[in-house]
């Protein structure tokens, strides 16, 4: 603390640093208010504390001194630097804990969705979904990612074409992507149990359609939550519907 | 370079830009809700009987847009549970291309053939009242392709496409004057609307009854794919040839 004290009085009296804060405050150049309020007691300083005599003897021995202002600020530069870098995961845009609120929103369609959860648009997981149902299509002994990736890309640009003509205020790309990828997780359910057993038959195509109809369901209710067309959320259910429709066809047969 | 490279690029966004900026002029034919929806697809399938006045159409493209789609869908899966196999192509480009070409071009026709023939209809209403019509064809469809009787299928061929073929010649009907006019129109329109309707059912149907018959007989031979378009006839003499070389080894 005292060093500290000392390290303000010494501060306040030179002139070196009165005009280094006053460089300061023009960079900074927004809060003006706020560079005056810092010049007004500085100014004043200076007349109180320092007499003429002592200034520039003071001013030439702290800067020969190595724990000096400038030393100083480079060790606290180098620290701040280290210590301010973000961490990967945050500087990727990756964040845990939304992924998760996004996915238990889509596991549970009767749930109200929160509309500021598609605020950012997040493709980690649409990407994992993807790749989790290639790869279970894999197990079952298809080989279709291409399909899955086709299927994906023309059903964005599809749906982002027509929300934009249905909704007021328009969408992005990078939204319907994410909204569509994340809804694609039941999808999964439904091409991890094709391993298992065959789909086609009574009881498989019941299930596909239960699975297609929890799909869009989710996607529907998202997308009417954060675009807010209330009362047109099946108009919305039915083209997911369909999109999520061919994925079925591709784990079925 | 660069600033060149930087003045085309930003030219060629900018043009696609307001290519895209067009799609805007079909913003309202989109503006619709599901009641909305629901009771035009219950009305395309009733005839109405006053054609003294013009018959209001409804310019909405989100119903036959959708229709489409269904009807595409409802294609795949019929050729998907027939193990349908397609050379020179997709499955999804197929069905694509048929109901797309089909709900596109022969909007087109009929509205070239309504401008010959002076009736009042636009190309919008033209595209909604043929993409309603599509409707008995999603239905009878759905149906025949996994209730397999050829009896069952005429019979909704006749009363459901036949519904909606009559809903369409009389909204046409009411609007156009003259009696030749209205013969050529709605001839020409009902006969392509039930040729369609019967063109998929046989065209994607062939398959299924191969399978069903191989599946009955007690002496099963063995499991032949039948390609889509390959006909007839070079199938059977692609057979014959294989069996007389198999013999004569």
């Amino acid at each position: 603390m005292s060093n500290f004290e000392q390290f303000h009085f010494d501060f306040y009296q030179s002139n070196y640093t009165i005009e280094d804060q006053e460089e300061v405050c023009n960079s900074y150049g927004s809060d003006k208010n706020l560079c005056e309020s810092r010049k007004s007691p500085t100014e004043k300083h200076p007349a109180a504390f320092v007499p003429s005599d002592v200034l520039p003897q003071s001013y030439t021995g702290r800067i020969l001194q190595p724990a000096c202002s400038p030393d100083a600020a480079a060790q606290l530069g180098y620290v701040d630097g280290f210590d301010e870098e973000t961490p990967l995961l945050e500087e990727l845009g990756i964040n845990f804990e939304h992924i998760w609120q996004k996915t238990l929103t889509v596991l549970n369609p009767m749930k109200p969705a929160d509309a500021s959860i598609m605020d950012e648009t997040d493709l980690t997981g649409p990407m994992v979904f993807c790749l989790a149902i290639g790869a279970t299509l894999l197990m079952a002994g298809k080989v279709h990612f291409g399909y899955v990736y086709g299927i994906s890309a023309m059903g964005c640009l599809a749906m982002h074409a027509l929300l934009n003509l249905m909704s007021a205020s328009g969408v992005s790309h990078g939204c319907v992507a994410s909204v569509l990828g994340y809804c694609l997780l039941p999808m999964v359910i439904l091409s991890s149990s094709a391993v298992v057993f065959s789909l086609q038959g009574i009881p498989g195509t019941v299930f596909s359609l239960f699975i297609v109809g929890w799909c869009s369901l989710s996607a529907s209710k998202i997308f009417t939550s954060a675009l807010a067309m209330e009362g047109q959320q099946l108009l919305i259910a039915y083209p997911c519907a369909l999109l999520y429709g061919l994925f079925a066809l591709l784990a079925v047969f | 370079l660069s600033p060149q490279m930087w003045q085309v690029g930003k030219r060629q966004a900018s043009r696609a830009f307001s290519l895209y900026a067009n799609i805007d002029i079909l913003r309202p034919y989109f503006d619709v809700e599901p009641v909305q929806v629901r009771a035009r697809l219950l009305e395309s399938m009733i005839p109405v009987k006053m054609i003294n006045f013009p018959q209001k159409i409804a310019g909405e493209l989100y119903g036959p847009l959708m229709l489409v789609f269904t009807l595409v869908a409802i294609l795949l899966h019929g050729m998907k549970t027939s193990d349908t196999i397609i050379r020179e192509g997709t499955l999804m480009g197929t069905a694509i291309g048929t109901c797309f070409g089909y709900w596109l071009g022969v909007s087109s026709f009929m509205y070239f053939l309504a401008y010959l023939c002076n009736a009042q209809i636009t190309m919008v209403q033209m595209l909604s009242l043929l993409g309603y019509g599509l409707f008995g064809h999603c239905i009878t469809l759905f149906v025949t392709y996994n209730i397999h009787f050829h009896s069952l299928f005429y019979v909704f061929w006749l009363v459901v496409g036949g519904l909606s073929t009559l809903r369409m010649v009389a909204v046409l009907v009411s609007r156009t004057v003259g009696h030749t006019q209205r013969l050529i129109l709605c001839g020409t329109l009902a006969a392509l609307h039930m040729l369609f309707l019967l063109y998929l059912h046989f065209a994607y149907h062939k398959v299924v009854e191969g399978i069903l018959d191989t599946l009955e007989g007690p002496n099963m031979p063995p499991f032949q794919r039948v390609a889509r378009d390959i006909p007839v006839v070079s199938n059977a003499v692609l057979n014959t040839t294989a069996k007389t070389i198999a013999l004569t080894l």
